[in-house]
């Protein structure tokens, strides 16, 4: 790996834009990504997630705007650009005839890896990711987990700093989401700078650091603490045998700035002075005596639900 | 250089894996030139021979029987019926039990002695005008020759000696195919079919196929170039389209006996350059093609039926339409076609064939270089 050093940019792009016929899926967008984050970028199907991501690994051209990829322009230097990103495209994109090692291997060798380390890593990729004992299947044959960790593999090959996943984990199965994210945090420790587009909102708490996409603009990004701390008062969960019957006794109550079902509980966003405890079991009290109240901590789902409801009237289509 | 040839290795590797992973389509290329070759050979031969016959004798005196002898002698009539009314060959037509009609009229004995012209009546089904048109040429030989030698029997009766009589005899001599034999002359136009439809057909669905699977994204962000690419996959389809000549020239030669009177070298670098030019064709189709239908459908339409068409083939190009003919020059087969059979059935060289192999070369070289900068425009949009 090549200048790693923290701090310096990975991704620097201003005014990106562009348009498919009279949709326009990125609009005027800037982003800045450190070298070693682990940026998310959230947002909704057609938010422009993929739009962007493809601009940043050269793949499509901008209308509009520049970016650059460790200093080198996206457009005019693509050749200082390639050889140090690794682009993991949303649909699977190997050949499905060809077998695990031969995939690793074909998109290795195009990519000027020699050959002592074509065989040595793709050892090592496929023995840290679990998929050794698969190396001579067809692609066509793995389950949808191990397309995305071969893809993943595939992006790897070349040792690249820069990672540009385009909803890698969309479509598989929650374990292997979780084992997706256990290598990408390996990643992010080696000092590789990713970046992540993913529609899941719970996979944002593992990012350094978030962007909030909607039809192609960035409406909230920073740490997720940052956007967390934008959610003023507290979160509680109320737990009560009729749980229907009690949002609509919460949402009533001085000092709830808000109410959602969530499973059998009600969250409810707190912005009042008095203890909420209190005021909550004072305020349902009599009516069910099953209720509990109990805070809860906020999570990205209540951000986005939150920031949705107080969004500009623009940008007021936000779902997870 | 070398990082550029070790990625158009490893896409020439992939490209193999693909085929031999692939049974139908590696069936197809392999097999398909054998199965047309045989199909053309035998059952889409031009010549004509055995053509169904049906006599009406409404005469039934010697000399109309030694008439209608004259036609089951030759081996172009075939005598299958005889019939007593006229309604009886509009039956046999309709049926296609017959393909011609020799009707004599009652009195033709009688006229023949009398040594006037008599007259008989030829009918041919025109339906399939090949053979009809020959038909026609055949029975008008056929009644020349029997006028001839009535003539000759009538002076010989009337004590008369014609030897002294001038006449003009043609003496005419077929060149470089004396049977007129059609599979001998189709073969060597059918190698170039063969190539384009192995050729053509196959790379026009290749780079669709890169962009249908997604690896098109994958290959744009490796610093392969388009041209690497292309020749990569160029490489391996050349070889399988020269294994398919092959074949089918040791298949001609061995079973259907067609001469190869020239020099190979010729045919070999004319093939090479038609491949290419193919080839190359295909890519461009590949290039601009949304989908893997459309490139297929493209590829008929662009490579196959013109080099079945209008490449001289099947149909002569001086006897298509002017226009056909300009048109045909676009399409690369109609050059390789004068070169196969220049080659095989006239023992041509580089002084008779250097203007279509100059023509193909130049074809080749601006199909690849157009289908590169094509591809090229089309990623990234």
């Amino acid at each position: 790996m090549q200048s790693t050093s923290p701090g310096t940019s990975a991704i620097s792009a201003r005014g990106l834009h562009k348009s498919f016929g009279t949709t326009e899926a990125v609009i005027d967008l800037d982003l800045d990504v450190a070298t070693g984050a682990v940026y998310g970028l959230l947002g909704p199907d057609g938010a422009g997630k993929s739009t962007l991501i493809r601009m940043i690994a050269t793949v499509l051209t901008p209308d509009a705007g520049a970016a650059e990829v460790f200093g080198h322009s996206v457009t005019d230097q693509r050749g200082k650009v390639t050889p140090r990103i690794g682009y993991m495209s949303q649909r699977f994109s190997m050949y499905p005839d060809l077998s695990v090692a031969e995939n690793l291997e074909f998109f290795a060798t195009v990519r000027g890896v020699s050959r002592a380390d074509r065989n040595s890593r793709a050892k090592s990729l496929l023995e840290s990711m679990g998929l050794a004992e698969f190396a001579n299947r067809q692609a066509q044959h793995l389950s949808g987990g191990m397309k995305q960790k071969l893809m993943l593999a595939s992006t790897l090959m070349h040792s690249p700093d820069l990672l540009l996943l385009d909803e890698p984990t969309t479509g598989v199965d929650p374990v292997s989401r979780r084992e997706f994210w256990r290598i990408l945090a390996g990643l992010h420790r080696e000092g590789r700078t990713v970046l992540v587009a993913t529609p899941y909102m719970d996979e944002a708490e593992r990012c350094t650091h978030i962007a909030f996409l909607d039809r192609g603009r960035i409406r909230q990004s920073g740490t997720p603490e940052q956007i967390k701390a934008q959610v003023p008062g507290r979160l509680l969960e109320v737990a009560s045998a009729e749980p229907r019957r009690t949002l609509a006794a919460v949402v009533a109550l001085p000092g709830v700035d808000s109410a959602h079902l969530f499973g059998d509980l009600v969250r409810v966003l707190w912005t009042g002075a008095a203890d909420p405890i209190e005021a909550l079991t004072a305020g349902l009290g009599g009516t069910d005596a099953s209720l509990t109240v109990r805070t809860a901590n906020i999570d990205m789902e209540t951000v986005f639900a939150y920031l949705a409801e107080n969004a500009p009237a623009d940008a007021a289509a936000v779902s997870s | 250089m070398k990082a550029s040839l070790t990625r158009i290795g490893a896409v020439t590797n992939k490209e193999f894996k693909h085929l031999l992973r692939d049974v139908r389509t590696l069936a197809a290329v392999v097999l398909l030139p054998v199965i047309q070759l045989l199909l053309f050979a035998y059952a889409i031969s031009f010549d004509v021979d055995n053509v169904p016959t049906m006599v009406i004798d409404y005469d039934k005196t010697p000399a109309s029987s030694e008439y209608v002898r004259a036609y089951d002698a030759s081996s172009f009539f075939k005598v299958v019926a005889h019939g007593d009314t006229l309604n009886q060959v509009d039956t046999a037509f309709d049926a296609n039990t017959a393909r011609v009609a020799v009707v004599i009229p009652a009195g033709f004995g009688e006229t023949i002695a009398a040594g006037d012209k008599a007259q008989v009546a030829v009918l041919i089904d025109g339906s399939e005008p090949n053979s009809a048109k020959i038909s026609q040429a055949y029975s008008v030989a056929l009644n020349q020759l029997y006028d001839q030698s009535m003539t000759k029997s009538w002076a010989a009766s009337q004590g008369l000696d014609l030897s002294g009589i001038g006449a003009l005899e043609p003496r005419v001599r077929t060149w470089y195919n004396p049977e007129r034999n059609s599979t001998i002359f189709l073969i060597p136009g059918l190698m170039a079919v063969i190539i384009a439809i192995v050729t053509v057909q196959q790379t026009a669905v290749t780079l669709v196929r890169e962009r249908a699977l997604g690896t098109e994204e994958q290959l744009l962000v490796s610093p392969m170039r388009r041209t690497e690419l292309m020749v990569g996959k160029l490489l391996p389809w050349t070889l399988i389209a020269f294994i398919d000549v092959v074949m089918v020239i040791l298949l001609g030669m061995a079973v259907f006996g067609v001469p190869l009177r020239g020099t190979p070298l010729v045919l070999a670098l004319g093939s090479a350059l038609f491949v290419f030019a193919s080839l190359g064709m295909g890519l461009l189709i590949s290039a601009v093609a949304p989908s893997a239908e459309t490139a297929n459908i493209m590829a008929l339409m662009i490579a196959f039926l013109p080099s079945f068409l209008l490449s001289g083939l099947a149909f002569p190009l001086d006897q298509i339409p002017v226009v056909l003919q300009w048109f045909s020059g676009i399409f690369p087969a109609r050059y390789m076609v004068t070169i196969s059979r220049g080659v095989f059935l006239k023992g041509s060289g580089f002084a008779e064939l250097w203007p279509e192999l100059l023509t193909l070369a130049g074809y080749a070289l601006v199909m690849v270089l157009v289908a590169a900068r094509l591809y090229g425009r089309k990623a990234r949009a």
